[in-house]
């Protein structure tokens, strides 16, 4: 049986998929994810998934959307507006990054 | 865990829902978050008339994606709310439509006019924003990832506000004074979004000392004045003569005197007991109501597929 490992560098960051290891039960796949997945890396906690409980829709079977023009959704968008406060320009900085993330892609 | 280690150990995102965390971490967690959720819910339904009254096609593209994302914010937040274990989403949706569930003060009035919406979309967003940016260190670890989605696409919301703002008050004469009465109307129940005093407060202290907040209510009010009072002036806007708003040079920032505000009706809303309150939550209440054959069909094509999902080995 296959268990997906998901790790967590340091307490309150998220689980990230970081790969698998066969074990029969989830006891052992604990064990055998500490040993291949925990050991080297930064790691404060790890989850285990059995593979067969994971779904998964891809880009050939559904459009994930972003593609239509929704510059009207981005703080990016609204350039004659200086961000109002310190938290609003972090918003705006985070919208920017994946923005350009979406651009370098296309 | 008992209480003593959770106020040793607290801090950001320090608390998971692996941790035995003690029933009054986890009932202190869930009033907040609940009512952070129910807020979502009701500025969401608030705001939702105002996509059809939206004065052009822009400007009702922005509000319909904004609505969309709070309605969206709510189903994050009860999901962080649900991982205490204390009560199920269906609950909490239900104590919202019996009228037992809280919720910010600013919800709980009537909105007629698109002069109002920059308050709501801009000010009472804008504050939201200011409490949420400090809620990302958070103790509670799943509320602090949900405030991470919820602050990524807060920017654009109260840019937008903004931007609705700049609009009116560069309009006619008559635009400009209509949105002027609208802020003095709104103006004092935006400064009352951020609570009563810390003295007054009730549950300020402990949800401090167990990391739920890191900010208390004057800290964020004082800071939220400092910003956002110049912003107001810089369109125009004359800020009310009260309450009074105080600049103390010393500490470089502003204050509201208190007792120039209304805490008789603050405390009425708080029990849900004005008639904005009825009206609000009757409204949102029947729109709960209204979707209950998709909520029952749901519930029966989950029932009827549930059979075949293939055990987890346990």
């Amino acid at each position: 049986m296959i268990w997906e490992v998901f790790r967590q560098d340091k307490p309150g960051a998220y689980h990230k998929h970081c790969g698998n290891v066969h074990a029969p039960d989830r006891e052992l796949a604990l064990q055998f994810a500490a040993v291949q997945h925990g050991r080297r890396m930064k790691t404060h906690s790890l989850w285990v998934v059995p593979h067969d409980e994971i779904g998964e829709i891809d880009a050939d079977e559904t459009s994930f959307g972003g593609t239509t023009d929704k510059t009207y959704r981005w703080a990016t968008s609204y350039t004659d507006i200086e961000p109002a406060a310190p938290e609003v320009a972090e918003s705006e900085a985070e919208q920017a990054d994946v923005e350009k993330s979406l651009e370098a892609d296309s | 865990m008992d209480l003593e280690t959770v106020k040793e150990r607290a801090g950001p995102r320090q608390f998971a829902p692996k941790d035995d965390m003690p029933e009054e971490y986890r009932k202190a967690a869930t009033r907040m978050i609940q009512f952070h959720a129910n807020s979502e819910v009701m500025g969401g339904y608030l705001e939702k008339p105002f996509i059809r009254q939206a004065p052009s096609i822009d400007r009702k593209l922005a509000f319909s994606a904004k609505v969309q994302d709070e309605i969206g914010h709510a189903q994050l937040l009860y999901r962080a709310a649900e991982s205490l274990g204390i009560k199920t989403r269906d609950e909490m949706l239900d104590e919202l439509a019996r009228g037992d569930g809280k919720f910010l003060n600013c919800f709980h009035y009537p909105m007629e006019s698109w002069h109002e919406v920059p308050m709501i979309a801009f000010f009472v967003d804008g504050a939201a924003m200011h409490r949420q940016a400090t809620l990302k260190n958070t103790s509670w670890t799943p509320y602090a990832h949900a405030m991470d989605k919820v602050c990524f696409e807060e920017g654009f919301h109260v840019k937008h506000g903004e931007s609705i703002l700049s609009e009116l008050m560069n309009g006619s004469k008559a635009t400009q004074e209509k949105t002027q009465a609208a802020f003095e109307t709104w103006w004092p129940r935006i400064i009352q979004f951020f609570g009563p005093t810390n003295d007054k407060s009730v549950h300020n202290d402990f949800a401090q000392e167990v990391g739920l907040k890191t900010k208390s209510n004057d800290e964020l009010r004082d800071t939220f004045l400092d910003t956002y009072v110049p912003k107001a002036e810089k369109y125009g806007l004359v800020v009310p003569e009260y309450p009074r708003i105080e600049y103390d040079e010393e500490l470089d920032t502003y204050h509201v005197n208190e007792d120039d505000l209304n805490w008789d009706e603050f405390w009425t809303i708080a029990k849900n007991a004005s008639d904005g309150s009825h009206e609000q939550i009757n409204s949102r209440a029947k729109a709960q109501e209204a979707v209950e054959w998709v909520r029952e069909s749901m519930h029966g094509w989950e029932g009827a597929s549930g059979a075949e999902t293939p055990q987890a080995a346990d």
